[in-house]
């Protein structure tokens, strides 16, 4: 790893922020658990990249969602390593948006959690077509399956049953975050460096 | 005692099964798909580490074979092109489909066999450790480790959120919207608990030093023992047949 990264990512993970990355790896490998107990239709497999991306940052987020997927390969789940890139990304651009404060105003949550989906269904194409053929051993492959008998490459048919699921879950994911953090005591929060992203601008006189 | 590869070997070995996934038909990519089976159940230090891990291949197994047999009929069903090889139901299934997904199919049971297989046989910790001596900081370390220690205990904890808040009447049985809403009162006080637990995990690094003491913890980890004959082996082979691949790719 290149040593400038290094340097960021340890600027980032100091104090309270070290543990709060391990516990978001471990929320995206059991947030199904909850989703499941509630009978929720959703992944939810990105929230703890998400929360890390505002409470700490874009390089932490990186970190926790390559580390999550690398581990749920490891508990049986092996197509997820191959979707490191994808996590990244969006650990990246959650935590740019974060920074330049979209995380204040639910508007500008709504559509970043939407630009986000759309960035991770174009970054998740090409790697589910020429790796896997479109096949991802998950519902969402008779998205696919239906595309292509419609005509369409299988490049295409995989972009678009990106566009149709992508965008919609995380825009959920993304409200999510933004309720939790909105809810936590201003107190515990500023132990985190990501407190800065949410407080509003202070005004010049 | 069960015979122990180095860790590197095996990384080599799912690194030379990547390639073949790619280079291969899907006829040697079956085979191979078989020889990582066997080689599961016959050559010791490739045998999964715990009851869960054999556990986890075995339902992977059966879960991967199923999702094969779904990827041949549908895209022989839905992908229409050459000759037709008969009919199901009322539907005829196709040949370049059928290809289409035996291509697909063998592919993707390749690649993750590999990988569940470097998995299941290789405890985390050991990984871990190995990665430590190829220059891995003791941060990440410890981020890897916590996060098995809370993957140890957050399903407990989610199932105590669970219950506390079903008892104070949250409405976790009730319609589609209302259990959303719900979802939020049990991921509220998860996230609450661990900011409290993180701050009293890193007050305690801190007062430890352990972020100034970056030179002494890498100092009582043992460096690199340099490359193990076999992997350097498995990696030129890989090599090779790479190579070999895209030069066969190329035009003329």
């Amino acid at each position: 790893m290149p040593s400038s990264i290094r340097r960021k990512i340890a600027e980032e993970l100091t104090g309270a922020a070290l543990p709060f990355v391990a516990f978001c790896i471990a929320l995206n490998l059991t947030a199904g658990q909850l989703t499941a107990a509630l009978k929720i239709p959703l992944y939810l497999d990105s929230i703890g990249t998400i929360l890390v991306a505002v409470l700490v940052g874009p390089w932490s987020a990186v970190l926790c969602g390559s580390a999550a997927n690398l581990l749920a390969a490891a508990f049986g789940n092996p197509t997820m390593m191959f979707f490191i890139p994808v996590v990244a990304v969006i650990g990246a651009f959650t935590g740019v948006l974060a920074r330049l404060g979209w995380f204040r105003k639910w508007y500008l949550v709504c559509l970043g959690g939407i630009a986000q989906g759309v960035l991770a269904a174009l970054v998740s194409a090409p790697i589910s077509a020429y790796l896997f053929s479109g096949v991802m051993m998950a519902g969402t492959d008779f998205l696919v399956l239906y595309f292509r008998s419609m005509g369409n490459t299988l490049m295409d048919s995989v972009l678009y049953q990106g566009l149709a699921s992508d965008p919609a879950d995380k825009l959920v994911s993304y409200v999510i975050v933004f309720l939790l953090v909105k809810n936590l005591p201003q107190r515990l929060l500023a132990r985190l460096h990501g407190a800065e992203n949410l407080r509003p601008p202070e005004r010049t006189q | 005692m069960t015979p122990r590869i180095d860790i590197s070997v095996k990384l080599a070995v799912v690194l030379l099964l990547w390639v073949c996934a790619f280079a291969f038909s899907w006829m040697y990519q079956a085979l191979l798909c078989l020889v990582v089976i066997a080689v599961r159940f016959t050559i010791p230090a490739f045998r999964p580490q715990s009851q869960r891990s054999a556990r986890a291949f075995s339902r992977f197994l059966l879960y991967s074979a199923a999702v094969a047999f779904l990827v041949l009929l549908l895209n022989s069903l839905l992908i229409r092109g050459g000759t037709s090889y008969g009919t199901i139901l009322g539907f005829a299934l196709y040949e370049e489909g059928l290809l289409f997904g035996l291509r697909t199919a063998s592919r993707l049971l390749l690649l993750t066999y590999a990988v569940l297989l470097f998995f299941i046989s290789s405890p985390l910790k050991d990984l871990i450790r190995f990665l430590q001596t190829r220059g891995l900081s003791p941060s990440f370390t410890l981020i890897l480790l916590l996060t098995l220690h809370f993957l140890d205990h957050l399903p407990a904890r989610i199932h105590q959120i669970f219950l506390a808040q079903q008892a104070r009447g949250a409405p976790v049985d009730a319609g589609v919207l209302a259990r959303s809403r719900a979802l939020l009162s049990l991921l509220s006080p998860l996230v609450l608990s661990s900011i409290v637990e993180s701050i009293d995990r890193g007050t305690a690094l801190e007062l430890r030093g352990f972020l100034n003491r970056r030179t002494n913890c890498e100092a009582s980890i043992p460096s690199g023992e340099g490359w193990n004959f076999l992997t350097i082996l498995i990696l030129i082979l890989s090599m090779v047949i790479l190579i070999l691949t895209i030069f066969r790719w190329l035009p003329g």
